[in-house]
């Protein structure tokens, strides 16, 4: 029984760092309908921002039980990016989807060579943050707190998002336009606005995930094709657009991922493209997606 | 960026300033006035980069020592530094360094990978190449079995090797089940099969519970050591090696995996010592630092003079590569100066690849030798982890000498073959 809580606790912690960049990408898509490839490089943009931040904190003796609110933080301010990119979009808001794609992988690129000019090329790590943090032991099941705290932060931006989106004005005006972008620019709704607020949202779902993560894992140059890859089969999984699709697809990814790992390891990537494909052939628009008429 | 960094190493070739009481001295006879050009290639980003970095280190902290002796058999070393990336552009630039820049010899390289590519064309081009590293071969097959321009290291799978041998030594009897997370390539998989193989030949019953095989660069660990855990394996045997280690070794101290007496062995922990913390990294582990294990107490002068210099430099403390670039420039200068010698006149390529083979040099680690099928022989240090030093991360508490002509398959042999029939000494 313990093996499998391992197991899904070992799932569970992929899934709420997929869920994050996931959220980014379906916001962004759902209202702008733009699919933002550059969702890894915030991701990236934030495990680097972090790491710097947590120094600093380090140097002004900011004791280590603060580390994880110091990360969410820096995560949030590195998410002011977020406007200035989406002014590049503006050139590509009603072209073909294939500009939007060359527009926001251009983008993984150069956010390549940002990280490479700030940070050095080389792998980053946050030495023993996370194992200061200390283990929940219930048992012999044994689970490093800070995961936990990871999982937490995760699942309370989920509820955060969906009240924000559902109890708000804001958010009701967001989902109106992103049902009817015409019908909410008629209505006096400032589109420019609402675009670079939820462009902004998306980028800080992806830095806060990848500041939150950081403690646990390395920054690496490599890291935002590698969770963009896994961010799409989320996406393609929970249907394009759909927030609980987000949050379901990241739950599918990162168990169905933890059973392979689990039960042969070599069938890891084959175990999630197969749940891809079943749900193309099945249900093309996703589990929670609109299909297109 | 680049052209700074050249600037500044071109510029090491011209600070010897001790010719005049140099030993070589009987050389400039024979010299010509031009620097000796040697090319380096090596990575400088990505999961390699620090690799790289401390190799080149390596090399410039010989080529500081050379040129302040007064240079290859007179002449100084100026130095061409190039990226290593993926095969096709690192081939580029090693034609690059022998077409263009008219190097005499090119060193460096990390990667099996780009190093089995770029071989094959260094042997075509006739170009002097000596290897630092990226030496697994294609399933521990030869890809180049007589190369006459290219010099490597010693196989990858010596540290593995080493280790396996060390593993039965120390707890032969005491573990039953054995457990793999090794990277998933010719290298993990190489080093996972050998450890078998060795305890097959002495005879350690055992049973593989799991067996892991994370991308490199894979940085969430946390299902793959839940898989480990459920399995409840007596030992562990990895040879990652890469950033990957580290977040391993965190992921699996907090998932309690190394409680509970479980025993580890990580043949090339070496690369990431200094990122391993005390923390979260327990004594009583076999830990690699293959050819240079930096906190040696019984270490060489020049090894402590390296370390020295290290420390007040870079305020880090080296690995591996350092030594196996430090090794190469040396056996090249060797063979340059036999070479010479022999023939009382300036060499040619060929009669400095000729005095190559056989030479034997002083590395950073320990004594070395080039063998006369291009393959080095090298040093190697191991053993169990302790607390007990002045860092935030483990060193060594017992150190394990081994030459490598003890864990590295003969000349011409199979490494197969070689493990099943050889007289291997624990």
């Amino acid at each position: 029984m313990t093996s499998f809580f391992d197991i899904v606790l070992g799932g569970v912690f992929h899934a709420a760092v997929l869920f994050l960049v996931a959220a980014g990408l379906q916001l962004v898509f759902g209202v702008q309908k733009i699919v933002n490839l550059a969702c890894g490089s915030f991701y990236a943009l934030g495990a680097y921002f972090g790491i710097s931040a947590v120094n600093w904190a380090i140097a002004a003796g900011v004791p280590p039980a603060l580390f994880l609110p110091v990360l969410v933080l820096s995560g949030i301010l590195l998410g002011a990016i977020g406007p200035f990119i989406e002014a590049l979009l503006l050139t590509v808001y009603k072209r073909d989807e294939a500009f939007q794609l060359l527009l926001t992988f251009a983008l993984v690129l150069m956010f390549q060579d940002v990280l490479r000019y700030f940070w050095g090329a080389n792998p980053q790590q946050l030495g023993d943050i996370a194992t200061q943090y200390g283990k929940i032991v219930v048992g012999t099941l044994q689970v490093p707190t800070y995961n936990v705290l990871v999982i937490l932060a995760s699942i309370a931006i989920a509820l955060g998002i969906g009240a924000f989106l559902q109890k708000t004005n804001f958010g009701r005006i967001l989902r109106a336009t992103a049902e009817n972008r015409e019908m909410a620019l008629a209505l006096g709704v400032n589109v420019r606005v609402m675009y670079a607020s939820v462009f902004t949202l998306g980028t800080m779902l992806g830095t806060v995930g990848g500041a939150l993560v950081v403690p646990t894992a390395a920054a690496s140059l490599d890291m935002p094709v590698e969770l963009v890859v896994e961010a799409f089969a989320v996406v393609v999984i929970g249907g394009l657009g759909s927030m609980r699709g987000a949050l379901v697809g990241a739950l599918i990814v990162g168990l169905m991922r933890a059973a392979a790992i689990s039960w042969y390891a070599e069938l890891e990537m084959l175990a999630i493209y197969l749940v891809v494909i079943v749900v193309l052939v099945f249900r093309p628009a996703g589990l929670f997606g609109k299909a297109v008429e | 960026m680049n052209s700074h960094r050249r600037k500044l190493l071109q510029a090491i070739g011209g600070t010897g300033v001790v010719a005049a009481a140099s030993p070589y001295l009987s050389f400039p006879a024979f010299a010509q006035n031009t620097p000796i050009r040697v090319g380096v290639i090596a990575p400088k980003a990505g999961i390699a980069g620090t690799i790289g970095e401390c190799g080149l280190r390596g090399t410039m902290f010989a080529v500081e020592r050379i040129n302040a002796t007064g240079g290859i058999a007179g002449r100084k070393v100026e130095l061409i530094v190039e990226e290593e990336t993926n095969p096709k552009d690192s081939i580029e630039r090693l034609r690059k360094l022998v077409l263009q820049d008219k190097v005499d010899c090119v060193q460096g390289i990390v990667s099996s990978g780009v190093s089995l590519a770029m071989g094959a064309v260094a042997e075509e081009m006739k170009a002097l190449l000596i290897f630092w590293d990226g030496t697994t071969q294609d399933g521990v097959k030869e890809t180049m079995a007589s190369p006459r321009y290219v010099f490597r290291s010693t196989d990858n799978e010596c540290e593995a090797v080493m280790a396996s041998l060390l593993a039965i030594k120390y707890w032969k009897g005491k573990f039953k089940t054995i457990a793999g997370i090794n990277p998933d390539y010719s290298y993990g998989r190489n080093n996972f099969a050998a450890f078998q193989a060795l305890l097959k030949k002495f005879g350690v019953e055992h049973k593989v519970v799991a067996d892991q095989w994370p991308k490199v660069g894979t940085t969430d660990l946390n299902s793959h050591v839940a898989a480990l855990k459920a399995a409840k394996p007596d030992l562990v045997f990895s040879s990652l090696l890469f950033a990957d280690l580290p977040i391993f070794m965190r992921t699996a101290h907090g998932a309690g995996l190394m409680d509970g007496g479980t025993k580890f062995v990580f043949p090339a922990a070496g690369f990431q010592h200094t990122a391993l913390k005390k923390s979260f990294t327990p004594e009583g582990m076999i830990f690699g630092h293959n050819t240079l294990y930096f906190d040696h107490k019984d270490a060489s002068p020049l090894q402590k003079d390296f370390v020295k210099m290290y420390v007040d430099k870079y305020k880090d403390y080296p690995h591996w590569e350092a030594d196996r670039a430090y090794f190469a420039m040396q056996v090249f200068k060797a063979g340059v100066e036999a070479a010479q010698k022999a023939k009382n006149a300036w060499p040619g390529k060929e009669d400095i690849i000729s005095a190559m083979e056989g030479v034997k040099v002083q590395s950073l680690g320990g004594p070395g030798h080039m063998r006369k099928d291009h393959i080095a022989e090298q040093t190697f240090y191991q053993g169990l982890t302790t607390h007990k030093n002045g860092y935030d991360f483990p060193t060594l508490g017992t150190v394990d000498t081994m030459y490598s002509d003890r864990i590295q398959k003969p000349p011409g042999g199979d490494f197969w073959k070689w493990i099943e029939t050889a007289q291997i000494k624990l």
